[in-house]
């Protein structure tokens, strides 16, 4: 290998990695969601979409930074997701229906007339939010002279992953340590078994709509700076999303991670040695992979691991 | 209540006849399909205005013997099966004589196969893919130049000034990128005598380019020339200047490399690079500077040369029906097909030649982002400023 190619090898694994931070924050989102509630929430990049916009607005009319807007948007997002689970999914899971899986259906009108209102509101311009920073660097060979390749990592995608890695810590802790978070775990794994338990189970269900869409809003505002909007944009994140949920397989977070990692990484790499053009091609063939292969996705494979020993 | 309600109706009904037969006296409606929403509303806007500033022009110096234009829009997104059933419904049931507009190629290309079968001419203003002029189509007329020749001017800067011995193509994988990039990748080894080391396409809304500059920098050629629509030409420029690939000059073909917009979002980035354009503000046909300082007055930003394009349409327009014996669109295209005429735009001449039909072949500029403006640097007897070459590394600038 010359050291072009392994410049080119290193620096595809670390845009690959960069990448794959933050497709597991928006899948984890829709993990968390599909975990407690059984349902996959297809209105999750039009959700991503208002946070962008909210993130959009902050910056373009008092100047905020993206970063900073995370802490108005992701609490935002939290109310809608509370209200959008309680004044429209929760009546439709009351009804009974021809179909069974009416409420995935209602995400997807929720999606629409999202992306819908914010094309009245916004028009289908492409906005940015040109902060200073969006070309800025390190490179290695600013902290070492005589490097014999030159890496970089961009700045504000180093911060957007920085900031996702927090963020996923935080969820941790939260899901981990405290009453609220076992709470949501147990309506996740036996929801009639938590609901004897004392477990208020319609209000950790609203929670838990909430903390996933408020999850996939931080997302939206660490994206943005380094991405543009348009109210169409959300498609191809719930794909996203979609695709990671299974490949995490189906409500576990620490899959949703790695499945985040993996599909950014194999993205990038597919872009590099296959074809840029390529790269959504390379993304549904892991989908379809993980499908065939490891239906239970990667919380599967962990769970064998851990029975072997 | 409800019968108060049909009465409202059929007043208005009649009412709204009146008003249309008031209408169809003394204005002549003419509907334009663009893209107003999706991926490509940046290019519909800026038509928009145009054309509107055009009519308003027009009518304020009497219209089209003494009829006013009634200008409407209607939004296709930027899909073909959109634009087709607008256009449809435009010769069928409005029976509108003439079609002028769409953006995209795909969008032109759905359009002129509607206006060919339905023998209605159609005016071309901003779709540059080669196929559409070279169906034997007899009523579809082009007044922009075709994608084989937008880079005409940039070729020949290239050859005369950068002497490139290779080069990699970067496109958009769509109808107007595909083909650019086989026009380039053609005059590359024809005229330049260049190696084309990387011809790569990628995906319309990618996010990271990293990879695929990772392959330029492999490749590491004299000349990246790229073909896209808006977002990407800015992604593209930021992430290069960001992972310091180095190249003599970065290129573009028109379109996303040629709007204000290509400066507002990649900043910095954008600098020194050149691009091939079909008009710019600078140029001195008649009624181009004026245009373009009025654009500016009124949306802030010079426009760029779709807008220009289209402002010239409706004065092509307006001279076809002029000159036609009726306004049949029989006899309309009979009067497109003899126009020769001068606009702010250009020469607009249609003819058949090199295979193209009703095809109009105007020269070609290439444009440089200087301190953060366009200036046109190519043909040099039409240079607004002086090009900059060779181009200071990433590393160089601060």
């Amino acid at each position: 290998m010359t050291s072009v190619q392994t410049e080119v090898l290193l620096q595809t694994l670390i845009s690959g990695f960069l990448l794959g931070g933050l497709y597991a924050l928006i899948g984890l989102g829709m993990t968390i969601i599909m975990g407690v509630m059984k349902i996959i929430n297809l209105a999750h990049g039009e959700l991503m979409m208002v946070a962008m916009y909210i993130a959009y607005v902050l910056f373009a009319q008092f100047h905020i930074d993206p970063y900073l807007s995370v802490f108005i948007a992701a609490p935002a997002l939290f109310l809608l997701g509370m209200a959008i689970q309680k004044f429209l999914v929760d009546p439709v899971l009351k009804v009974d229906s021809i179909l069974p899986e009416n409420q995935v259906i209602l995400t997807v009108g929720i999606g629409m007339v999202l992306a819908n209102l914010a094309t009245i509101i916004f028009t289908s311009d492409y906005r940015q939010t040109p902060v200073d920073y969006s070309t800025k660097a390190w490179y290695l060979s600013d902290f070492w002279k005589h490097a014999p390749i030159e890496l970089s990592l961009s700045y504000p995608w180093s911060v957007s992953f920085v900031m996702a890695v927090i963020i996923t810590v935080c969820l941790w802790f939260f899901l981990a340590k405290t009453d609220m978070g076992k709470s949501i775990r147990a309506t996740a794994q036996d929801q009639d078994a938590a609901l004897m338990m004392g477990v208020n189970v319609g209000r950790m269900r609203a929670i838990t709509f909430g903390l996933g869409s408020s999850l996939v809003g931080a997302a939206g505002c660490l994206f943005i700076p380094i991405y543009y909007i348009y109210p169409d944009i959300g498609g191809q994140f719930t794909l996203i999303a979609f695709v990671i949920t299974i490949l995490g397989g189906l409500g576990s977070t620490v899959g949703a991670i790695i499945g985040g990692l993996i599909l950014g990484i194999f993205e990038s790499l597919t872009a590099t040695y296959v074809g840029m053009g390529w790269a959504s091609v390379g993304r549904f063939v892991i989908f379809v992979a993980a499908l065939v292969f490891f239906p239970g996705g990667v919380a599967s494979l962990l769970k064998t691991r851990k029975l072997g020993k | 209540m409800k019968k108060g309600f049909s009465v409202l109706l059929v007043l208005s009904l009649v009412a709204g006849f009146f008003v249309g037969l008031a209408h169809a006296a003394n204005t002549f409606d003419l509907t334009i399909p663009l893209p107003l929403t999706g991926k490509q509303a940046k290019f519909g806007e800026i038509m928009k205005r145009s054309y509107e500033m055009a009519a308003e022009e027009i009518n304020a110096k009497g219209g089209i013997k003494g009829k006013k234009i009634a200008l409407s829009f209607e939004d296709s997104s930027g899909k073909p099966e959109t634009a087709r059933a607008i256009v449809e419904k435009l010769i069928d049931v409005k029976k509108q004589p003439i079609i002028v507009g769409e953006y995209t190629s795909a969008c032109a290309k759905a359009v002129a196969a509607v206006a060919e079968e339905r023998k209605t001419p159609y005016l071309i203003v901003a779709s540059a893919d080669d196929d559409i002029t070279t169906q034997n189509y007899k009523y579809v007329f082009r007044q922009n130049a075709v994608n084989a020749h937008y880079a005409d001017a940039l070729v020949s800067f290239l050859k005369d000034v950068v002497k490139p011995k290779t080069i990699a193509i970067l496109y958009e994988s769509s109808a107007f990128g595909t083909s650019g990039a086989a026009a380039m990748e053609q005059d590359a080894q024809k005229k330049l005598g260049a190696k084309v080391v990387l011809k790569e396409k990628f995906e319309t809304g990618a996010i990271d380019f990293r990879p695929l500059l990772g392959k330029v920098r492999e490749a590491q050629p004299d000349v990246v020339y790229t073909v896209s629509y808006a977002n990407e030409a800015q992604l593209l420029m930021k992430q290069a200047k960001e992972l310091r690939v180095e190249a003599k000059l970065y290129a573009g073909g028109a379109a996303g490399f040629a709007i204000p917009e290509f400066i507002d979002g990649a900043k910095d980035a954008a600098e020194y690079v050149v691009s091939a354009t079909l008009w710019t503000p600078q140029l001195k046909y008649p009624g181009a500077k004026e245009y373009a300082e009025r654009y500016k007055t009124k949306y802030g930003d010079y426009p760029s040369y779709h807008g220009a394009s289209a402002y010239a349409a409706l004065f092509v327009v307006k001279h076809a029906l002029e000159h036609a014996k009726s306004w049949t669109p029989d006899h309309i295209r009979a009067a497109l097909k003899a126009t020769d005429i001068m606009t702010s735009f250009g020469p607009i001449k249609f003819s058949d030649k090199d295979g193209y039909q009703n095809q109009n072949f105007m020269p070609t500029l290439a444009i440089q982002v200087i301190h953060q403006q366009f200036q046109t640097i190519w043909p040099e007897k039409l240079s607004s400023a002086h090009y900059v070459y060779p181009v200071p590394g990433w590393r160089e600038r601060k």
